[in-house]
């Protein structure tokens, strides 16, 4: 009796418990495909099949230890990426920048990662508009991936002394006397503690704790005589406060533990699915576990609250989802995509790589879905069905594509298919017949019923779902 | 395959849409049941918003105050480059044009204008700013444009209540309730590639998901948004020169949207670049150039289309700058600074207090007036809303449009 009443008791925490099949909440194929869309980039059919036969404890398990995808299609296919940084770098086209980034996330075979990297690419949002400077971007894009899951603690620090940050803020012209507030301001507005947990006179005290950070041949420098080390008060502790010691102060901030719980939440859990109650019941455990963005992945990825149904198909697609998502979930890889074109409609979505619009970064959600970038949507639908980002430019085989996975292709049997793929299965009671219907109404060949199909699906509604 | 036209038919005109009205925003039933009442007289705010934090002080310029010059020893504008206004205050030298429009009458400008506990986070005090509340989280994130639509809804009649044109997320300026904006980056990529893209949105009136919902609605709204602009695009030829920048060609396009009664009555644009912590000088002068340039252009085209008196400019930025410039010839984050407002209709040159350079609060200039005033100004003798309930509370109005 006395159990019952304690379990009664709305304990938010709970939702975080680690997830176990029921009845109610079986591993089936729309868990499975949520799984590889929330934590990935979607995933292919044979991966799916693999990952519902295996169970969630060994599909989670592989998505964080970076076996998830089956498939390597490079030999070494870090010596691979390099090259083509160094490449780019070297060619000074940022777009071709940007096109190694979306290589990385078509063909690691450690997706969460790359997400975790766009992640903090919008967390701490910089941008080569003001850089100019391909080398420091590639740089500091290393830095968000060599540092994805680490504890928060060291990412923040790397990140402070990172020549792009320090250029992008502002930092060498924050002088003692005549203090520049730029990177103090963002350090806590955006960085750590987020609105309502500082005061002006805090942002000030802060940027006097950072005079004479600066970058000397692309290298973080400090500068004594340009610090000033005289007495700050900063969130009521008055002391001489250094740079290093304003980071640790910081670090400390149940705010920050906040903040970093609610980006994770942000990145993994739909629209109003985590409560603040969760987002607090997090940030106490990332405390205890010194900010560790790796316990704080692992524990929602393992959780009730990931895999419950209001979880599932409830956040807005992303530009990268969707490109990365629709192209490996579809096997366009062989021959392999334009990754420039891919980047391009990218940008066409709302999301050009290294250019975020401000260093707020992108908002996200909802916003994603402008209207202009939603007629791109519909287009980069229609020109991937038509497999125009391929090199070749060829149209893809969708009945040999079907008949892979031994998969019929009349209409309505390859629309069923798709959906199983792209959604984990119907997304309403008669939307397979619906699309079939209008795709089979006018008279096509059955190569061109097909890609239409392909194109209708993944410009509908449903599809900027993840 | 399926044309163009006939795509159109079969997802504009026929009842697929109306089928959907209780998930489509009303703004698509009205304009198809009330496509041919078109309103031809209704009056259009236009907005330009300096992202970044423009410096005020050195575009209405103080040139004669002692206190200016010291101040910003290396940014100062002397007398000889300023373009006078009166004896004491003068433009910025970049702004020529702007110098122009305030000479024929055509441009106004309210000086000190701010808000009380300035805020110098760019995004907090963009929030007040859009949302006309001084806490902009407290009231689910509608702008004050977004609610004055929402008031005034019954009378438009239109795919979409305002447009937003540039690559920027939709401001908060325009949310509202039932108000719609409508984001475009520009116009050329407002085209369908429908060789092979059959695209009806499927109605599917049992979801209780809001999400999809949300979704479903802008599909509406961005495949009904090429369908207009797509009859528009030929009748927006003009004549008149604009500077080829990011500015001018938003402008530009508004120009043509405008031209062809589209019906919105509010447009919104984003110059971007004010944000000049660091060697000030040049970038500044380029954006206030830019913005000057543009500004006349859009002017004088729509006066060579007879239209300029139905348009009404209204141009703001986050917070002026700090008044002492920072050791790296640039400026911090500051309070107040000043709003043009363009229009042949505006009574043109100053308006209001300017701030007192020997009267400062933390080293930064006190507003001298509230926003929300030229808002209750614009909303009640331009768009003839109540501004009362629209801003929540009663704001003196000022004299820049006659009564």
């Amino acid at each position: 009796m006395e159990l019952f009443i304690q379990a009664a008791k709305p304990d938010h925490s709970i939702r975080w418990r680690e997830y176990r099949p029921t009845k109610k909440t079986p591993w089936n194929l729309r868990r499975v495909v949520h799984l590889h869309r929330r934590a990935g980039f979607a995933a292919t059919w044979n991966e799916l099949q693999r990952d519902l036969q295996e169970g969630p404890q060994s599909s989670i398990d592989r998505m964080l230890n970076g076996t998830t995808r089956e498939k390597t299609y490079f030999d070494d296919f870090e010596r691979m990426s390099a090259s083509i940084a160094k490449a780019a770098v070297r060619s000074n086209q940022p777009d071709r920048l940007k096109a190694w980034w979306l290589f990385r996330m078509l063909f690691t075979t450690d997706p969460l990662t790359e997400k975790l990297t766009l992640l903090w690419h919008n967390h701490f949002a910089t941008s080569n508009q003001k850089l100019e400077d391909l080398s420091l971007m590639r740089q500091q894009n290393d830095l968000f991936r060599s540092l994805a899951r680490a504890p928060f603690g060291k990412l923040l620090t790397a990140v402070l002394h990172d020549p792009a940050m320090l250029l992008w803020l502002d930092a060498p012209s924050n002088h003692k006397g005549r203090p520049n507030e730029n990177l103090a301001r963002e350090l806590m507005e955006l960085f750590t503690l987020g609105i309502g947990n500082y005061n002006e006179t805090d942002v000030k005290a802060a940027a006097r704790a950072l005079t004479g950070w600066t970058v000397i041949d692309d290298r973080f420098s400090f500068r004594a005589a340009q610090h000033d080390a005289g007495q700050k008060t900063i969130l009521n502790q008055r002391r001489a406060w250094k740079g290093d010691e304003l980071v640790e102060l910081l670090l400390d901030q149940r705010a920050t533990a906040e903040r970093l719980a609610g980006r994770l939440c942000q990145l993994f859990l739909g629209e109003g699915v985590a409560q603040s109650e969760d987002i607090k019941a997090l940030a106490e455990g990332l405390q205890a576990h010194d900010l560790d963005i790796e316990w704080g992945t692992e524990t929602i990825l393992r959780s009730e609250l990931f895999f419950a149904d209001q979880n599932i198909r409830q956040s807005v697609a992303g530009p990268a989802e969707l490109i990365i998502g629709a192209t490996r979930a579809l096997e366009l890889v062989d021959p392999p995509p334009q990754t420039m074109i891919l980047a391009d409609w990218m940008r066409k979505l709302g999301q050009d790589l290294f250019y975020p619009p401000n260093v707020g970064g992108w908002n996200g959600g909802r916003d994603w879905l402008r209207t202009s970038a939603l007629i791109s949507r519909t287009n980069f639908a229609a020109g991937l069905a038509r497999g125009q980002f391929s090199a070749t430019q060829t149209p893809p085989d969708w009945s040999g594509f079907a008949a892979k996975q031994r998969r019929s292709s009349t209409p309505e049997d390859f629309v069923a298919f798709l959906a199983e793929l792209l959604f984990g299965g119907e997304p309403a009671p008669g939307w397979i017949e619906g699309i079939a219907k209008r795709i089979s109404s006018n008279s096509h060949s059955r190569d061109e019923v097909l890609q239409q199909a392909v194109a209708n699906i993944l410009a509908s509604p449903e599809a900027q779902l993840n | 395959m399926l044309t163009r036209r006939q795509f159109l038919d079969t997802s504009f005109q026929s009842t697929s849409i109306l089928s959907l009205a209780s998930s489509v925003p009303c703004f698509l039933t009205r304009s198809l049941q009330a496509a041919e009442k078109k309103k031809k007289n209704g009056r259009i705010l236009v907005v330009i918003e300096l992202n970044g934090g423009n410096d005020g002080l050195n575009t209405v310029v103080p040139f004669k105050d002692d206190n200016y010059q010291k101040y910003r020893k290396t940014l100062g504008i002397s007398e000889s480059k300023v373009l006078k206004l009166n004896p004491e205050i003068g433009l910025h030298p970049a702004m020529k044009d702007a110098a122009r429009l305030v000479e024929d009458g055509r441009l106004a400008i309210v000086q000190g204008v701010g808000y009380p506990n300035p805020n110098r986070s760019h995004f907090e005090s963009r929030g007040i700013w859009q949302s006309a509340q001084l806490n902009p989280k407290a009231h689910g994130g509608y702008g004050w444009l977004g609610r004055a639509l929402d008031q005034n809804s019954n009378r438009v009649q239109t795919f979409a209540d305002s447009i937003c044109l540039g690559d920027v997320d939709p401001p908060q300026a325009l949310r509202g309730r039932q108000a719609t904006p409508s984001t475009i980056k520009n116009l050329a990529e407002l085209k369908f590639d429908l060789q092979s893209i059959d695209a009806e949105v499927d109605s599917d009136k049992n979801t209780t998901d809001d999400l999809l919902q949300f979704v479903r609605r802008r599909t509406v709204d961005a495949r009904a948004t090429v369908e207009r602009l797509n009859k528009v695009k030929n009748t927006g030829s003009t004549k008149t020169r604009y500077p080829n920048n990011g500015l001018p060609n938003r402008l530009k396009e508004i120009a043509r949207l405008i031209r062809a009664e589209l019906e919105p009555r509010v447009y919104y644009t984003v110059q971007a670049g004010y944000d000049t912590h660091i060697n000030q000088e040049f970038d500044h002068y380029r954006r206030l150039s830019e913005f000057s340039g543009a500004l006349s252009a859009f002017l004088n085209d729509l006066r060579d289309s007879q239209l300029d008196d139905r348009v009404l400019v209204l141009v703001f930025s986050e917070f002026g700058r700090r008044v002492a410039e920072n050791d790296s010839q640039g400026t911090d984050h500051g309070t107040a600074g000043p709003v043009f407002l363009a229009s042949p209709s505006v009574e043109a040159g100053l308006h209001g207090p300017a701030p007192d350079l020997s009267d400062l609060q933390d080293g930064d200039l006190k507003m001298t007036t509230d926003f929300r005033s030229v808002y209750a100004t614009i909303l009640s003798k331009w768009l003839d809303i109540n501004p009362q309930s629209c801003l929540q509370g009663h704001f003196p109005l000022i004299d820049f449009l006659p009564s």
